[in-house]
């Protein structure tokens, strides 16, 4: 046996980062995080079957929740699609499938990601994002996002003990630090792309004109479902104008 | 109101789920975990990619001062309004509040279940099973499957713009979407403002600064938004 064909065949320095990205070990894990989901469901479902007849609940408004909060996905669902497949050039499919499509969000795993590049002096999708970049990139936000799951598994059973939460004691902090974090960090990433090209600075633009026309449109004629495609409807119109832009 | 006996043996029946769940919850999300970091880790370190755990400790370090504090503060946000069975599903499945909040309550509304009763409950519960089936279901068809073909079909250079200017076409989207979602006016303020000034003034000066600069803006946008905040208008939106 070859030991290379045990290993993947890796070149730090190469772009081509489907190579690393689309790697047979990375789809049986993004599979594996896929069937614990789907092994937790049935389990919560069954449970939940045991308890509802005794709280009143006949089996068959059991069966019309599970139903009801299908249907009720199922736009979510393909708008996180159309982002998902915006960014399978990126990171890959398997990548994708459990870092934007299931633990993560779009935004929140880019971010960490473009960051995570930064620190190697790097730009996502430049010239400069390699396969060694890739794997940092990759690696950080991976963390990031199990740092979020370490949280959830100690703090749960502390809060279901503790009736108070610091939610209940100071609500203008638990408001307020979100939203401060959020809005920092996403003006922080996005005025970052300005200086890069004359071509960055425009497709900013155009992407936050989409996003606030189809946030408009959504409130004034309420189309709920403008607002969940508003992302995926932004990026697309964005990277048609880039193409044009860059061949231009 | 029910009599004494059946809401005891109600109590006891959502003691055993919210204990079972607990239980397969906790346990499915650690293998979840471990199932996420295992291929970052093989790509890491096994992959011939030359990555030290320095770069690894930096890029973490760094993405911890720009999301570390909602890491702790988004459970506890999320807590009061999931309760503690669905925790383990919603911050494993993600899409918290575009999908698994809505579906929650649109489930509710249906049976005509208040939430925060024990019927609501199992209802939010059994709607995120629902909405995690179809998620689960739609992306390994339209992205795993039809994604992959799709993005082999598309050519090769169309594929390079996208991947070059994909970073400014969904921040500028996703900056208007949190502001707009937030509607708070001043820490957008903030937020744009301190920006501004490390990417244009900053920077430029003291490009080390540069890797860090995210980091920084978050942590400033928090002071400055607390320093800064309406006293008054807190004060009363309180009750």
């Amino acid at each position: 046996m070859n030991p290379q064909l045990v290993m993947a065949a890796g070149d730090p320095g190469s772009t081509d980062i489907w190579a690393v990205a689309n790697s047979p070990v990375l789809w049986i894990c993004a599979l594996g995080v896929f069937a614990v989901i789907f092994v937790q469901c049935i389990l919560y479902s069954r449970a939940a079957k045991k308890a509802a007849p005794h709280v009143d609940m006949p089996i068959n408004e059991v069966k019309e929740s599970f139903r009801a909060g299908a249907v009720a996905s199922i736009g979510p669902s393909l708008a996180v699609v159309l982002v998902a497949i915006a960014l399978l050039a990126l990171f890959g499919t398997p990548a994708v499938l459990v870092r934007i499509g299931l633990i993560g969000s779009a935004a929140a795993e880019t971010a960490s990601a473009s960051i995570a590049a930064g620190t190697m002096g790097a730009q996502l999708g430049g010239d400069s994002y390699t396969q060694q970049v890739f794997g940092v990139a990759f690696m950080a936000m991976s963390l990031s996002g199990a740092m979020w799951m370490i949280c959830t598994l100690i703090m749960t059973p502390l809060l279901k003990k503790g009736g108070s939460t610091l939610a209940k004691r100071n609500p203008a902090v638990m408001a307020l630090i979100p939203a401060a974090a959020l809005l920092g960090a996403f003006s922080a990433l996005t005025i970052a792309e300005l200086p890069k090209s004359n071509v960055h600075l425009i497709l900013v633009g155009i992407s936050a004109a989409a996003m606030g026309l189809c946030l408009y449109l959504a409130k004034v004629l309420e189309l709920k479902w403008l607002k969940e495609w508003a992302l995926g409807i932004s990026i697309v119109i964005s990277i048609v104008a880039a193409y044009f832009l860059h061949t231009a | 109101m029910t009599t004494t006996s059946q809401l005891s043996s109600a109590d006891a029946s959502m003691a055993r789920f919210e204990k079972q769940t607990s239980r397969y919850g906790s346990i499915t999300m650690l293998i979840g975990l471990v199932l996420s970091l295992i291929g970052p880790i093989y790509i890491a370190f096994f992959s011939g990619l030359e990555i030290t755990s320095t770069m690894i400790w930096v890029a973490f370090l760094t993405v911890a001062g720009t999301f570390g504090v909602l890491w702790f503060v988004e459970p506890l946000t999320y807590f009061p309004i999931l309760g503690s069975a669905a925790m383990y599903q919603a911050f494993m499945i993600g899409n918290i509040s575009n999908k698994l909040l809505p579906a929650a309550i649109v489930a509710q509304s249906t049976i005509g279940a208040r939430p925060g009763t024990k019927r609501g409950d199992l209802a939010a519960v059994m709607a995120i099973c629902g909405a995690a089936t179809v998620h689960l279901t739609s992306l390994l068809l339209f992205v795993g499957l039809l994604g992959t073909w799709l993005v082999s079909m598309i050519p090769a250079d169309v594929i390079d713009v996208a991947r070059l200017y994909i970073l400014p076409s969904l921040m500028g989207a996703v900056l208007v979407q949190c502001i707009v979602a937030m509607k708070s006016l001043r820490p957008t303020v903030i937020a744009i403002v301190l920006a501004l000034v490390m990417n244009f003034v900053v920077v430029p000066m003291a490009p080390a600064i540069g890797m860090f600069a995210t980091a920084i803006v978050v942590i400033a946008s928090i002071v400055f938004s607390w320093g800064l905040r309406d006293r008054k208008k807190i004060h009363t939106s309180e009750s």
